[in-house]
């Protein structure tokens, strides 16, 4: 499953608790599917789903990922986050088409009772500087919040980073195993509908997990520049870090493989030394 | 014999060796035994699930029975710390099974399958305090999570590939295959003097004692984690008996014509072994049973949820057999390291044989006859698979409190001490 589609799962079932007209949805995650008779909301996931020509189903539909093809007639509702939505000559959409994101085809021949648009890369720019915008934000950040705890906790973060220098596959396991674990947990919460305050709480303490995790990368990464000042030192780590990082994920398979090795041990250290609080010792073993 | 005589080499082959029988014993377990004899019971000798169950029930009493006996015999006479003693009835053991597993096609009746059955689970009652207690002359205790994760592994990723059929005809002439060069090696190194053996022998010395011994067997130490293994088996086996029976699932999974299903459950279950090898070595049994217990409880309502939503109607997703699949490679790899470092070499086999016996085959059969039972009695996939989740869920949570609690009467006991 791709992880990119978790958040926009949430966004969707955010939008469909708070429509009082729907009572069920169904969520399609993968497969290829035809929809021809369909009760409540549709979120469409990494699947192929096609409603054909003919078909009429009430909608909204959220698509999130994959590709979505109308050919038939949907009565409410699409909503396009993510994913390829094509409308396609003779296909109707009885009430509103909005397009936030993803690749959206639309024949001339298609029926469209309003159309409306949020074009988020209109907002950030969709230049090469406006891509690299959340990066370069998302990196002062984390560097003012380093700069902050090594003022005020500079031992907590000497414990994560210890925890990551001393046991990295032990620390890299525990992230993982937190991660597959808990990341399932929520998109379950979320999907009960009932529990989606609790799931949106929980991704976010997972996001904080994750950033505290990068800056004690960063305080790693500064102890070793030849900075004196201990607070610029990890200012500058916490750059090198999230910087290295996003250069990382730019190179296929090897970049992913070493950023999710990098995040998940440093999740995993910040758990196991309770966000640095007390050092982390394994269990004793005789020799 | 001291440390340092023991060269470096002969040292791997001790590690080569406890991975391969073990490996190759619990291979044999998953498959030919758990799942084979349920397919000889049913559909060649043609007996009811019911009868089966019943059959199974008097399997598991009976290996239990003799693995206990088995255990308390190899610790009095001293062959607990004899390698060469227990390689010459790992002999035997691995004759005689290959000896069943050649006839089993054979079985055609109810009497033949219960005295086949008998013969079965004394001889795996035997081998079992005997295979496990390999640990304390093989893997010294600081490789031991390593070691445990490696077998679990090695099982559990071979027997998701192959066989592809879960069939006794397809079961029978692939352990023939692999048992007899295994019995003649087997024979070699237990009756011909090797010095490499000679000097394996005397390892048990330096790192027999587990790292949680000495630990008396009429102790909580012992019991709690007993009753802690024998309800995550029975958990295991009740709910996966009754999902594999169920052609939607067992078809998007373990079962699945796509290579490429398989060889995703065979890597998760590397995968869980690794990271359960690593967790028991750095952090000991309590936090890996929370996990064990936690993954159970999810994995179920994870069945539960997808059985009782719209979503029965699509193809389950592989994220149900993963979490399985984590679980059972997790509480696996901790059955293989537990006994022996809850063990000195002077009690691992009544500590093994017990262990191993009331947690693993007790627990596994009883609730394999309570799964066939329910199917019998008419009791739909979904019932059924709540009243697992609402045991897994219970132990979830109960044993995180357990801890909680008598951590907090240690403390308050030390409040009062002056």
């Amino acid at each position: 499953m791709n992880l990119a589609v978790i958040p926009l799962l949430i966004v969707a079932l955010l939008l469909v608790s708070g429509n009082p007209e729907v009572e069920i949805a169904q969520l399609m995650m993968t497969g290829v599917h035809q929809v021809e008779d369909h009760d409540g909301a549709l979120i469409v996931g990494e699947a192929e789903v096609n409603i054909p020509t003919g078909a009429e189903v009430p909608g909204p539909i959220y698509v999130i990922g994959g590709e979505m093809t109308v050919a038939g007639v949907v009565t409410g509702d699409v909503i396009q986050l993510a994913g390829t939505l094509t409308v396609k000559s003779g296909a109707t959409i009885g009430d509103e088409l909005q397009h936030v994101a993803g690749t959206l085809v639309v024949s001339d021949g298609a029926e469209i009772g309003r159309r409306t648009s949020l074009d988020v890369t209109a907002i950030v720019g969709d230049d090469a500087a406006g891509s690299f915008i959340p990066g370069v934000v998302l990196t002062l950040f984390l560097a003012g919040v380093g700069y902050m705890l090594t003022n005020k906790r500079s031992g907590a973060l000497d414990n994560v980073a210890s925890a990551v220098t001393g046991h990295p596959v032990a620390m890299f396991t525990v992230g993982l195993l937190l991660a597959m674990t808990f990341i399932s947990i929520f998109v379950f919460m979320a999907l009960t509908l009932v529990l989606l305050p609790v799931a949106v709480v929980g991704v976010l303490a997972g996001l904080m997990t994750l950033g505290y995790g990068v800056i004690a990368w960063g305080h790693l990464i500064g102890a070793r520049l030849p900075i004196r000042h201990q607070r610029l030192a990890t200012v500058i780590g916490v750059i090198v870090a999230t910087t290295g990082i996003q250069i990382a994920g730019r190179i296929a398979i090897l970049g992913d493989v070493i950023v999710a090795a990098v995040l998940l041990t440093g999740i995993g250290a910040v758990v196991v030394t309770y966000f640095g609080v007390t050092q982390f010792r394994p269990a004793p073993l005789p020799d | 014999m001291s440390r340092s005589e023991v060269p470096g080499g002969v040292r791997w082959i001790g590690y080569l060796f406890y991975v391969a029988v073990l490996a190759a014993g619990y291979y044999y377990n998953l498959t030919f035994v758990q799942l084979g004899i349920i397919d000889l019971g049913t559909r060649l000798v043609g007996l009811s699930s019911s009868r089966v169950s019943a059959v199974m029930a008097g399997f598991a009493v009976a290996a239990l029975v003799a693995a206990v006996m088995a255990g308390r015999v190899i610790d009095r006479r001293g062959w607990s710390r004899d390698l060469r003693v227990k390689l010459r009835i790992l002999f035997f053991v691995v004759a005689v099974q290959t000896l069943l597993t050649v006839t089993a096609p054979l079985v055609g009746s109810a009497t033949q399958l219960t005295v086949w059955v008998l013969f079965c689970s004394v001889t795996l009652g035997v081998g079992m305090p005997v295979t496990f207690s390999l640990m304390v002359d093989l893997i010294p205790v600081r490789h031991r999570g390593a070691g445990a994760a490696v077998v679990a592994g090695l099982a559990f990723a071979a027997a998701a590939v192959y066989p592809l059929e879960w069939r006794l005809e397809e079961f029978a002439p692939v352990m023939t295959v692999l048992m007899a060069p295994a019995v003649l090696i087997l024979g070699v190194v237990a009756y011909r003097r090797f010095r490499f053996v000679d000097m394996l022998a005397t390892q048990h010395e330096r790192f027999g004692i587990g790292r949680f011994a000495p630990v008396r067997t009429a102790s909580s130490a012992f019991w709690l984690p007993v009753a802690l293994m024998f309800s995550v088996f029975f958990i295991d086996s009740l709910g996966f008996l009754r999902i594999i029976d169920t052609p939607v699932y067992i078809h998007a999974s373990w079962q699945s014509p796509e290579v490429g299903v398989r060889g995703f459950i065979a890597v998760s279950h590397v995968l869980g072994a690794a990271m359960a090898g690593v967790l028991y070595t750095v952090f000991g049994r309590r936090w890996l049973f929370v996990w064990i217990l936690g993954l159970f409880a999810f994995t179920h309502l994870l069945y539960t949820f997808h059985l009782a939503t719209a979503l029965s109607g699509v193809d389950p997703p592989l994220l149900l057999p993963f979490f399985y699949v984590l679980a059972v490679s997790f509480y696996t790899t901790l059955n293989f390291a537990l006994w022996p470092d809850l063990s000195t070499p002077r009690n691992i086999g009544l500590h093994a044989g017990l262990g191993v016996g009331i947690a693993g085959w007790l627990a596994s059969f009883l609730s394999t006859s309570l799964a066939l039972y329910s199917k019998g009695a008419g009791i739909s996939l979904l019932e059924h698979l709540r009243y697992v989740n609402a045991l897994a869920l219970l132990l979830a949570v109960a044993f995180p409190l357990f801890l909680y609690f008598r951590r907090m009467r240690t403390l308050a006991g030390l409040g009062r001490a002056p």
